[in-house]
């Protein structure tokens, strides 16, 4: 006898297209759910309004990280042109006021230091990468990457209950309502 | 969707019009500022002491710059606009070729700049070539001037009036058969995608004519102001600007039709929020080309290219230079880098009054620390020595930006109040309306 233990992870729902997908959310969004999603084969455009998600944070990490670029690039410069060893080069002079030959470094490092930011900040946002997600534990759900429109409501979700969340989702045109189980 | 989805009951049949009775008031205020000011200029130039028209020269070169600018920016957003066939901006479009519809009369005020008494004092390779009195020009330049000489294949005056007249005709023919295409449609009973596709296709080769304009115009009004210097990133660079401030302009405009209740469906935070990403790539765009300049000079070195940057950063001009650096870009491009921020009409049009305000002084830093050093060239005895700057001339400068600006303004109003303030037959203004980025 197998001894597995599983927990829920949450109702997984499919809807027909995409525009019952974005009228879905609307109303999951209204009834105050906060830990749910939708999955849909490509982007729709004003599903994270209709989801109500909140803007990103990402922009000020990003904004912070192309400053500390700034900064680093001008240290770079400074430091090793005015202070380590000075070179005179075409006549200009060695202190601050061979700032515009630095510019071009500050730039560089600006856009580089947003870049990585932009990168390693959004995979930290979304908690990738990962080796697993529960909701592979559905048989359907491969589906999202092809013709399936899904919303998955999680059980961690202080709204959630086994019976009324299902009545919601049946009632504003979910289909093949599953309950996902995640091995523990 | 949280906001309304605007559908074609929401549109006016006979489009939204601008009570005239609104701006009669301002329209006839700046009408008479612009003509009294126009009357006193002429005669300022003309008939005033010396020393005035010297002086006074340089603040109407200025002026008239500064103001067709903004025009020829109208003209680019329109043909823009109708080449990268874009559905978002249909809404807005109007207020594009309005602004765009002023170049002919912009371009007016240019006309004492055509009379070689005024010439004589801005134009000093003209002096040169007026020197030959009626002889060979090119036998005279070989014993006076070889620079010249050499430069003498684009820089003559015969040439100089045609590529002026060029300038004229081209761009005006161009904005007034858009504008006209465009307000047709307003009152077709069956409209189509004619219109649209016209516009199209004959916004592709006229570009070319409006990049020409920007580019030319910079080369003879402003960069001939000193013969020995040259620039290859000029024309970029005053594009850059125009771009920048004519997108301020427009939303200006906009916000202010929108305070009236006009534009009220078809236009919201996601179209603000376009024009505000433009106006921040614009940002970007100008400080790119104009360090790229500043730099390329200033790394080289080269005596014959230094020139421009050497007047413009000996005595108090060092400032204004620096300023432009932080008030030109740094400035703006942290403000508008906040979304809420451009989505906003209000706090939008305050960035884009702010952004004008420091375009004001790069043209300001462009045509004027030429004067005390042109005009102590020309004529010692009236001018005085070589000099930073001309005591008491910005008052002309004053006098002359507000002249010109009221017929700016004026002429602005007179275009927002001829047509509907949106196309509102344009196959395209619903995909417009309910744009979302």
């Amino acid at each position: 006898m197998s001894t597995t233990r599983k927990r829920v992870y949450g109702y997984l729902a499919e809807f027909k297209n995409a525009s019952q997908l974005y009228k879905a959310a609307e109303k999951v969004r209204d009834a105050g759910f906060k830990k749910w999603d939708c999955y849909s084969p490509y982007p729709i455009h004003g599903l994270d309004g209709a989801m109500g998600m909140k803007r990103s944070i990402l922009p000020w990490f990003v904004f912070f990280g192309g400053m500390t670029g700034t900064a680093t690039a001008f240290s770079l410069a400074y430091s090793t042109q005015v202070i380590i060893y000075p070179t005179i080069v075409q006549a200009k002079p060695t202190n601050i006021f061979t700032i515009p030959a630095y510019f071009p470094i500050m730039f560089e490092l600006t856009v580089l230091f947003s870049g990585f930011t932009v990168l390693f900040g959004l995979l930290a946002l979304i908690q990738l990468p990962r080796l697993n997600h529960p909701l592979f534990a559905s048989k359907q759900f491969h589906r999202a990457t092809d013709d399936g429109f899904f919303i998955a409501i999680e059980a961690r979700d202080p709204q959630f209950s086994p019976n009324q969340t299902r009545d919601l989702l049946a009632e504003i045109g979910g289909k093949n309502i599953e309950l996902v189980e995640e091995e523990d | 969707m949280a906001h309304h989805h605007v559908t074609s009951a929401d549109i006016a049949i006979n489009g939204d019009h601008l009570e005239p009775s609104k701006v009669s008031k301002v329209k006839t205020i700046a009408a008479i500022i612009a003509a009294i000011g126009t009357v006193v200029s002429l005669y300022l130039l003309f008939f005033g002491p010396e020393k005035i028209q010297g002086t006074y020269a340089y603040s109407w070169l200025f002026a008239f710059y500064f103001f067709l600018t903004l025009s020829i920016g109208g003209c680019f957003w329109t043909l823009l606009h109708n080449v990268s066939n874009s559905g978002w901006g249909t809404s807005v479009r109007r207020t594009y070729e309005n602004l765009g519809s002023t170049y002919p009369w912009m371009f007016l005020f240019g006309l004492p700049l055509f009379c070689p008494h005024v010439q004589h004092f801005l134009y000093e390779w003209m002096n040169v070539h007026r020197g030959a009195h009626g002889g060979d020009v090119k036998e005279h330049l070989h014993h006076v001037n070889h620079l010249l000489l050499n430069k003498h294949w684009f820089m003559n005056i015969p040439f100089w009036y045609g590529r002026v007249a060029f300038y004229f005709i081209g761009l005006s023919l161009v904005i007034i058969g858009l504008r006209k295409l465009s307000t047709d449609q307003d009152t077709d009973p069956n409209p189509g995608t004619k219109r649209l596709f016209r516009a199209r296709f004959h916004s592709t080769y006229t570009l070319i004519i409006f990049a020409l304009t920007i580019t030319f115009t910079g080369f003879d009004f402003m960069m001939g102001l000193d013969y020995t210097w040259f620039s290859t990133m000029w024309g970029v660079y005053l594009f850059a600007g125009a771009a920048l401030n004519s997108m301020a302009v427009i939303v200006i405009v906009c916000t202010w039709l929108k305070s009236q209740g006009h534009l009220k469906h078809v236009t919201g935070p996601e179209h603000f929020h376009i024009m505000g990403k433009l106006m921040l790539a614009f940002t970007i765009f100008w400080a790119y080309v104009s360090f790229s300049q500043f730099f390329l000079i200033w790394y080289a070195g080269i005596t014959e290219e230094t020139r421009y940057f050497l007047i413009r950063n000996t005595g108090n001009w060092n400032i204004a230079m620096i300023a432009l650096v932080f008030g030109h870009f740094v400035v703006p491009f942290v403000v508008l880098l906040q979304a809420w921020l451009k989505r906003n009409p209000k706090t939008l049009a305050i960035v884009a009054v702010y952004t004008l305000c420091m375009h004001v002084l790069d043209h300001y830093l462009i045509s004027i620390p030429e004067r005390g050093v042109s005009l102590g060239n020309i004529n010692r005895a009236v001018f005085g020595d070589i000099q930073v700057s001309i005591p008491g001339a910005f008052w002309g400068d004053i006098f002359a930006f507000v002249t010109i600006g009221s017929a700016f303004l004026f002429f602005l109003l007179r275009a927002i109040g001829q047509h509907s303030l949106y196309p509102c037959r344009d196959p395209r203004i619903l995909e417009s309306a309910n744009h979302s980025n």
